[in-house]
């Protein structure tokens, strides 16, 4: 009798560790939240957590490529980059150019899409490690960038273009809405399609998954453009935001937070493992982190610190668990 | 095989020299020599323990913020009215920590070397830019701003430190045990651990001599610009990276020269120096490194792998 | 006879993982009470089929793997090593059959590697002294190497000799050679052999793994033989004779495991038409029957596997034709082939036959992913029905379809390796190597399911080590030597283990 209850016990225990160990970045989020409505004042307010939820729309975008490029076991340092000049192609585009949306959206898109090609054929064909292939297109991203735009920025963008983003609908703006439709989409693309299952057994062992039919190569390269053309739609987005089309949109700096986003979201950086509500609770976490530092009034300077720390702690954390395991 | 890379890369030196130079105007004067190997002293530097991360299959990433938080910590106290010979030596123990904490993530938790990097590189430009509240420094005492802009015997002093210290490098790699070890972890590591070598020691080494080189380009690249600013770290990772590649540094480790990486620095240097002169935008100097990185990595890479397949047998 | 210098006696390794560790939940042996001994200035030679437990042996001796029962008692001392830089300074050296050199080295770095000479204050290598030191050393065995030259820069029979000279200048005593001569030419070979000779005037005595009969005579003083991690027995070269080696290599009794109540049928399933694996190999022909059960026998390293993976697209080869099922094949993929019905079970079950960090359940789709993808998304329920239907079958011992495959035995490992391969119902399956390392009732499971295959219809072509497997499950078996087929035997009472043997050394 005691002892069925010690197995029953036992059971929910074991259920409760699969399921922080799977979930962990919701863990994190929550424990971080109550810590933060605690300590933080006003930062329990509906406005403010609607705040954060409109902060991490559009790097959540970004944040589910780099997640699927990091289960490869690769990394896209051109991510922030690729922003910057999708950034200022639309915008020049729609400004300079007076092009219809549509098509200047879908051209941005294509841009992108191309840049992504030619990671992924770096990467997978030519064998260049994922780190210096981004790297240097990262570079070159930004040098055409910079000379596509003359090293100016685009402003005030037309109306009828922001409204693409900034249309108020059921309470949230359209961009929190694309945000969400792209969440559903890669949720059923990681999760519910054999791509994912594919993907996932493709950045655990890429041997066995190669000599059991999975199309390596075709998700090698294809986790690439996903991430670029994602990143397209990123620049895009944050150019409405903030009504301003420029080559320096993005950078390194936004690709590090991304990163930072998807290793808090549970990515594991040997390959294989992340999921798409890791990416969106990731970058939620750090919104919340940097809507404290603002409400503390800490200096802004505080958080590319306190960015780096953190995901230093989450790596040293995860080596630590897999170690035990 | 050896001698013709070698010549290749001299002599393709030599050729865009002298085809850049007989073009452009004021390029091939003693001075703007000199003002060239001034510029690319910063890359170099960075590029000499680049050089022994990559041998040893690594990567260092963090250069770049460790070149401005060092840099931010020695001009701190000098402000504070720290002799500058102490405040530079805390700069310099600072990248050397650093480059140490490098190594201890790659070696004790196995956290591949590039991701290390990067996020050390990261938390360091945060401290550089938390120190000084996101503002950057500058009116340092007369002796600080000489290392960087004196000369001495018509030598700027910055290229002195860039052959001294190339020197230094070069003698660690090709003439003590440490260096042959350092050749043998990144050649073979199976071997090195079955002579009984801490090949613990040796990353640690590695890793925290490049964190010093940074500290040291830091450090001077304030006393050149005479100011500190957070973000100067900048685009040196990328460029020292690019120096390795071009003076023949392999990418998957165990070989590579330091005098060489000096060399593909130096290349670099007049390239955007020439850039310059010819008129051309700095926006196409970052295209053009991009470019050449990637062109370089992936010919190594082919030529690599079309030899394992030759050599083998059944 | 001189006097004896070493002695291994009693030694006993069970089966061990890459890091040397004892795996859990097994007591499979690789070596069980093994006598092994050398004397003064001779050359012993180690012989025996594959997995007999030479190499396992020699690891022990030469520090790399600790043994877990038994003693090794070296110049009358009892021995523990624990790592392979105490079995050196003991006067063991160990020349493996891979290269252990530097290859960015200098031949006089990797001389010295570990034990620089050095100047004053243990900092600075005195290159030049290196240098001299290494080129007398080569000198005196009567070769002409520049100690300035890189290793890469050498040829294999080169390098070989570093490593050797390596191995002397450390005042080794006793030097481990194995299978020197595999990739060496016979100018070379004939080389090796004079080196090794004046190494014995020197006293030092070595023990010489090799296959190639040919050679043994000429160089050994005597020989022992190994047989599934037993002793089988020492001689002494003068009495050695081709045929009784070989009936001391085999002589294993053919228990009842094997079930082969299978009839093959007409129907040709595969057939390979001048295969070339390698730039310069042979080209070869097989060819392979419906429900029929086909054999490849030779040593490791005789190409088989590279004809498996040639066939199933997942290696480049060098001209030939495939035919399968009367189509040809041109350009074959491991994807196209797997929906044509041809499947390869690999013999690396942990790096390339399973996921390891994927449950068994995900591992058991994974090729057959798309028949559960129905309507839209993966059918988590069918693929549970699929998987627990074949872990039911296979007798695969888990908790559940739930759990990971790295903690799986073995054995199971290679069933759930299997049940992928079942699940998406081959028409021809290659076995590479199926029952390694696993205990002897998940062996005789694989022979049942094997059998049961083949009477469904399923071509098999089994590639094996192990002799009596391959004749108690084959109905033809091929014989590979040096990246070619060596020989066919057709006939069930041709199959015997010596003329098995005979053709693959």
């Amino acid at each position: 009798m005691g002892k069925e209850q010690n197995n029953s016990d036992n059971k929910k225990k074991q259920a409760l560790k699969t399921y922080i160990k799977r979930n962990g970045s919701v863990v994190i989020f929550i424990i971080i939240c109550i810590i933060a409505a605690l300590f933080v004042p006003r930062f329990a307010s509906a406005n403010n957590l609607l705040l954060i939820v409109k902060q991490s729309a559009i790097p959540i975008i970004a944040c589910i490529g780099m997640t699927m490029v990091l289960m490869t076991g690769g990394i896209d340092l051109s991510l922030g980059y690729t922003i910057g000049l999708c950034s200022t192609i639309v915008g020049m585009l729609v400004k300079t150019h007076e092009m219809a949306y549509i098509p200047a959206i879908l051209i941005t898109l294509g841009v992108g899409s191309v840049i992504g090609l030619i990671n992924g054929f770096c990467v997978q064909s030519i064998k260049v490690p994922a780190f210096i292939t981004t790297l240097g297109t990262g570079y070159i991203i930004y040098g055409i960038a910079e000379i596509v735009s003359h090293g100016e920025s685009v402003n005030r963008l037309p109306k009828g273009f922001l409204a693409i983003g900034k249309t108020e609908l059921l309470g949230l703006n359209t961009t929190v809405l694309i945000s969400a439709i792209i969440c559903i989409v890669f949720y059923y693309i990681l999760h519910k399609s054999t791509f994912g299952r594919n993907l996932s057994a493709f950045g655990l062992s890429e041997p066995a998954s190669r000599l059991s039919g999975v199309a390596t190569a075709r998700i090698n390269v294809t986790v690439y453009v996903v991430s670029s053309v994602l990143a397209a739609l990123v620049g895009i987005l944050l150019s409405i935001d903030v009504n301003c089309a420029q080559p320096t949109m993005g950078g390194g700096g936004y690709t590090f937070e991304i990163i930072t986003g998807a290793v808090l979201g549970g990515v594991s950086l040997f390959g294989g493992i992340g999921s798409v509500i890791g990416a969106m609770f990731g970058v939620m976490t750090i919104k919340v982190i940097g809507n404290c530092i603002n409400l503390m009034n800490a200096a802004y300077y505080l958080y590319d610190a306190i960015m780096g720390i953190i995901i230093l702690a989450a790596i040293i954390f995860e080596n630590v668990k897999n170690r035990k395991l | 095989m050896k001698i013709s890379k070698k010549t290749i890369l001299i002599a393709g030196a030599v050729i865009l020299f002298l085809i850049v130079g007989s073009r452009i105007p004021n390029y091939l004067t003693v001075k703007n020599i000199f003002n060239v190997i001034r510029q690319s002293s910063i890359v170099s530097l960075v590029a000499y323990g680049m050089t022994m991360v990559i041998i040893v299959k690594g990567i260092d990433l963090s250069v770049g913020g460790i070149i401005a938080s060092c840099a931010m910590i020695s001009g701190l106290m000098m402000k504070s009215g720290v002799s500058i010979w102490l405040a530079i030596g805390t700069g310099l123990l600072a990248g050397a920590l650093m480059g140490l904490f490098n190594g201890i993530m790659v070696e004790k938790l196995e956290v591949p070397a590039f991701i290390t990097t990067l996020v050390v590189g990261q938390v360091a430009s945060g401290i550089a830019l938390m120190l000084n509240g996101g503002g950057s420094l500058g009116g340092f005492p007369k002796e600080y701003v000489f290392i960087g802009n004196g000369t001495i015997l018509g030598m700027p002093i910055s290229n002195y430190i860039t052959f001294i210290f190339c020197i230094v490098s070069a003698l660690i790699m090709g003439r003590t045990r440490l260096g042959t070890y350092i050749y043998a972890l990144g050649g073979n590591d199976m071997v090195v651990k079955q002579q009984g070598i801490s090949t613990a020691k040796i990353n640690y080494f590695v890793f925290a001599f490049s964190g010093f080189c940074a500290a040291v380009a830091g450090i001077l690249l304030s006393a050149q610009m005479n100011t500190v600013h957070p973000t100067q770290g900048g685009n040196y990772q990328l460029d020292a990276v690019a120096a390795c590649v071009i003076g023949g540094v392999n990418m998957a480790g165990g070989e590579g020269k330091v005098y060489l990486s000096l060399v593909g620095a130096l290349l670099i240097g007049f390239l955007r120096n020439g850039l310059n002169l010819y008129g051309l935008h700095p926006f196409y100097q970052n295209l053009v490194i991009g470019v050449i990185i990637i062109v370089i990595v992936a010919v190594s890479i082919y030529n690599r792998n079309k030899k394992i397949e030759a050599a083998k047998v059944f | 006879m001189s006097k004896t210098i070493l002695k291994m006696d009693h030694i006993t390794k069970f089966i061990f993982d890459a890091y040397g560790k004892p795996i859990r939940g097994t007591d499979v042996k690789i070596l069980e009470d093994v006598h092994f001994d050398v004397c003064e200035s001779e050359v012993h030679i180690l012989i025996g089929e594959n997995g007999a437990g030479k190499s396992t042996l020699m690891k022990i001796l030469g520090g790399i793997i600790p043994q877990d029962e038994g003693t090794v008692e070296l110049f009358g001392k009892e021995v523990h090593f624990t790592n392979p830089k105490q079995a050196e300074e003991m006067g063991v050296g160990f020349i493996h059959q891979e290269l252990n050199l530097c290859p960015n080295l200098s031949v006089a770095e990797n001389l010295f590697l570990g034990r620089e000479i050095t100047g004053k204050g243990n900092v600075f290598s005195k290159k030049k002294q290196m240098c001299d030191e290494s080129r007398q050393m080569l000198m005196r065995l009567g070769f002409d190497i520049d100690p300035n030259v890189l290793v890469r820069n050498l040829s294999t029979a080169q390098q070989q000799i570093v490593e050797i000279v390596k191995a002397i200048s450390c005042d080794s005593k006793i030097i481990i050679m194995d299978e020197p001569t595999a990739s060496l030419t016979q100018t070379e070979i004939d080389h090796l052999f004079d080196i090794i000779r004046s190494m014995k005037k020197q006293g030092i005595s070595i023990i010489y793994i090799s296959h190639r009969f040919e050679e043994l005579k000429e160089i050994g003083d005597r020989l022992t033989v190994l047989r599934d991690g037993c002793y089988v027995g020492t001689i002494d070269m003068a009495d050695f004779s081709h045929d009784k080696v070989i009936s001391m290599m085999v002589g294993r009794t053919l228990g009842q495991m094997y079930t082969c109540t299978h009839t093959p049928q007409k129907e040709e399933v595969l057939r390979v038409e001048g295969l070339k694996i390698g730039p310069h190999t042979e080209p070869l022909n097989l060819h392979v029957n419906k429900g029929e059960v086909v054999g490849i026998g030779g040593l490791v390293g005789a190409g088989r596997t590279e004809v498996a993976k040639s066939v199933f697209g997942a290696r480049k080869f060098y001209g030939g034709k495939i035919i399968y099922k009367g189509e040809e094949i041109t350009k074959p993929t491991p994807k196209s082939m797997i929906q044509k019905g041809l499947m390869y079970l690999t013999e690396d079950r942990k790096i390339e036959g399973l996921v390891l960090r994927m449950n068994i359940e995900q591992n058991i789709t994974l090729a057959s992913l798309s028949e559960m993808f129905k309507n839209g998304y993966i059918r988590r329920n069918e693929e549970e029905k699929a998987s627990d239907e074949m872990i039911k079958n296979l007798n695969i011992v888990c908790t559940s379809g739930e759990q990971l495959a790295n903690t799986l035995s073995g054995g199971n490992q290679q069933k759930v390796a299997l049940a992928k391969w079942l699940n998406s119902k081959p028409m021809l399956l290659i076995l590479d190597e199926p029952t390694r390392g696993i205990d002897v009732n998940a062996k005789s499971e694989i022979y049942q399911i094997i059998d049961d295959l083949a009477k469904q219809g399923v071509a098999i072509l089994m590639i094996s080590s192990e002799l009596p497997e391959l004749i108690g499950m084959s109905d033809r078996i091929y014989v590979m030597r040096r990246g070619t087929i060596s020989a066919e035997l057709t006939d069930r009472e041709e199959f015997k283990q010596e003329t098995i043997l005979s053709h693959t050394i």
